[in-house]
């Protein structure tokens, strides 16, 4: 009791409390504005963070993390331009309510569902992440090994594109984390006599490259400017009766993302288009879906902020990042000293439930900062793009030169940049890329500590406890069935459209 | 055959493979102990881009081409000024990068350019190192520039 009362303290200092209405109010506006996202606003903030204590540091991240989200939604409704992928399905429902002068009345569902989700799912968060905690502590190095290539493969097997582009992409981040010295002999490794390289490489460097600076690149090449009008709007709440009408569609939609968020490598995206699929079979209203009814903002803005809370479950409980936003989240918890992994919830109790409490106080700063942040944005179109692009860049440099002082880090910020254009153009995913290099680490050393106990032995290490042969049976299951797919959608693919020009 | 090589999906296929391989073989000369999950991932990637790269060659059709237009000035720019940082500090090496960023994103008026590249690469460098402490490379031992 004394541990989550100190929690709530720490979570309610002024610090931490300034620290969630700058992020939530950042993270809206990052997130309302087309490309950015997410990653974006992360990248932008993590430099602020570096002389901040833990749970500040936390919380202004968890607040552009939650604020981005949502905000991707206010131009999906406005301008039919959603500022985040996450959005997308609500444009189906929010722009013809637009189109009709229901603009006030789509923001409101949009904030309500937003808030909503993320609340529960935040509720789900704190009663799921320590029972899942306290069975992970069974857990050997040989368990370990098979749940991460588990999660590698589920995050490969849902890649958008192509699965084997998706395994490469991990591949390559598996690669990187091996740069450096060897963790248990410490002889170096892909160095080539370079002294900077055998500090290794940096997880932010990578993902400032890969996410910031590459779009920066893919937005320079499309010459993409969002200068679009931005109609009179003002933020209009549904009052108690009306959304006591449509609670099931609330409830259904925060379930269905908090489920999704809690699988590795699916995000809110795809919770969002699962939720709204549902919603046209499920709603009572589903013959008006896509014609401007609310209930198809609510299934797909309650969905995916739930999935804010539960993507937490297994980065926090088990160390392993469900998407490319948990596992920045999580290098930004290694930099502050948190080490997500099943014995966070035993040596660092205060903390994890500080950056619960801070989660709910984030939902709630949305909820009161959505109305002063939607009159922003019919000035903020109005800036040059080359002021935001810039921005980016220094903000990336900054990101990338402060994380340990390391000049090389720019350069490997700016070289993934290059690569990932590349990759991107071409639909290789980038989030295995990432996820690769987040467990690349815990991979070898649970593999290594696992050979050692079994004496090199391949098959005793997959006989090794029920947990795990029930573990590497699902990862076989899930390879014979990413295989299978992928060459079924191969097929249709070559079938349908045969080549690229 | 030839022209279908030079499209730019086959050429990345085909570069990711070559450095899986060249890679690959840099791990299987090296200690076993420590080399022996490298071999495993290396050798695992060089095959499955061997794969991307014959489906790849399988789908194009003609020598297909990305629109770069002056996006190699960019990626270069970014690219000299990251290098630049170590020996020239971070304020120097970003100024010239914010101007050039601005332009080519074609912002061409000379005040709102020079304003931006001022508040946008000089602001950022003295709030977070000057204000707030965190320190960025410097050109100066003293730490001031």
């Amino acid at each position: 009791m004394d541990i989550i009362l100190a929690a709530v303290g720490d979570a309610f200092a002024w610090q931490a409390l300034l620290a969630i209405v700058v992020g939530t109010w950042a993270g809206i506006i990052i997130g309302g504005l087309p490309g950015l996202g997410s990653v974006v606003g992360l990248t932008i903030f993590l430099p602020f963070t570096f002389g901040m204590s833990t749970i500040t540091s936390m919380a202004l991240l968890i607040g552009v993390y939650c604020g981005s989200v949502y905000g991707g939604s206010i131009t999906a409704i406005l301008i039919n331009t959603p500022g985040t992928p996450q959005s997308a399905a609500t444009t189906f429902d929010g722009y013809p309510m637009t189109q009709q002068g229901r603009v006030d009345e789509a923001l409101g569902w949009a904030t309500f569902a937003s808030f909503f989700g993320g609340v529960l799912s935040c509720v789900i968060l704190i009663f799921c992440a320590p029972q899942l905690a306290k069975f992970a502590v069974n857990f050997g190095s040989i368990e370990v090994f098979a749940l991460i290539c588990l999660a590698m493969m589920c995050i490969v097997g849902v890649s958008k594109g192509s699965v084997m582009k998706g395994l490469v992409c991990g591949m390559i981040g598996f690669f990187l984390s091996m740069v450096g010295s060897d963790p248990i002999t410490g002889a170096d490794r892909f160095t080539f006599g370079s002294y900077t390289l055998s500090s290794g490489l940096t997880l932010i460097p990578v993902v400032v490259g890969a996410f910031a600076l590459s779009e920066i690149f893919v937005r320079f090449s499309s010459r993409d400017d969002p200068g679009a009008k931005i109609p009179e709007a003002r933020l209009r709440l549904p009052k108690l009766g009306e959304w006591f009408k449509r609670w099931i569609e609330l409830v259904r939609g925060s379930l269905i993302g908090s489920f999704i968020g809690a699988l590795p490598g699916t995000g809110a995206a795809a919770a969002a288009f699962i939720s709204y699929a549902t919603a046209q079979k499920m709603s009572p209203r589903r013959d008006r879906l896509g014609q401007g009814e609310p209930d198809g903002i609510i299934a797909s803005e309650s969905s995916n902020n739930a999935v804010t809370g539960s993507s937490f479950i297994p980065t926090l409980a088990l160390g392993i990042p469900g998407d490319v936003v948990t596992a920045m989240m999580m290098g930004a918890m290694v930099i502050h000293g948190i080490t997500p992994g099943v014995r966070l919830m035993v040596d660092q109790a205060q903390t994890v439930y500080s950056l619960f409490v801070v989660l709910i106080i984030v939902n709630v700063a949305m909820l009161i900062l959505s109305k002063p942040s939607i009159g922003l944005f019919r000035y903020l179109f109005r800036l040059h793009q080359g002021y935001v692009m810039a921005a980016i860049v220094m903000f990336s440099f900054i990101g990338a030169a402060t994380v340990r002082g390391n000049p090389l880090d720019l350069v490997v910020a700016a070289v993934t940049g290059i690569l990932a254009y590349a990759l991107r153009r071409a639909d290789y995913p980038l989030a295995p890329l990432v996820i690769g290099m987040v467990l690349g680490p815990e991979l070898e050393s649970s593999l290594r500590r696992g050979l050692l106990i079994k004496r090199g032995d391949f098959f005793e290490l997959l006989t090794h406890s029920g947990i795990s042969m029930a573990l590497f049976s699902l990862l076989a299951l899930l390879i014979v069935w990413t295989v299978w797919s992928s060459i079924a959608q191969w097929r249709a693919a070559a079938r349908n459209q045969p080549s690229y020009d | 055959m030839v022209a279908r090589l030079a499209h730019p999906r086959v050429l990345l296929a085909l570069g990711l493979f070559l450095l899986g391989v060249v890679l690959a073989f840099h791990a299987w000369s090296g200690p076993s102990d420590a080399m022996l999950v490298p071999r495993i991932v290396l050798t695992l990637w060089s095959g499955v881009a061997l794969a991307i790269t014959l489906v790849e060659l399988s789908r194009v059709t003609g020598t297909g081409s990305w629109p770069l237009s002056t996006l190699p000035v960019l990626m270069g720019a970014v690219l000299i000024a990251a290098i630049a940082v170590a020996s020239l500090g971070f304020l120097l090496a970003s100024l010239p990068l914010v101007a050039l960023t601005l332009w080519l994103f074609r912002l061409h008026r000379p005040l709102p350019m020079a304003l931006g590249t001022l508040v946008i690469a000089g602001g950022l460098w003295f709030l977070f190192h000057h204000v707030l402490l965190i320190r960025l490379p410097t050109l100066l031992t003293s730490g001031a520039l």
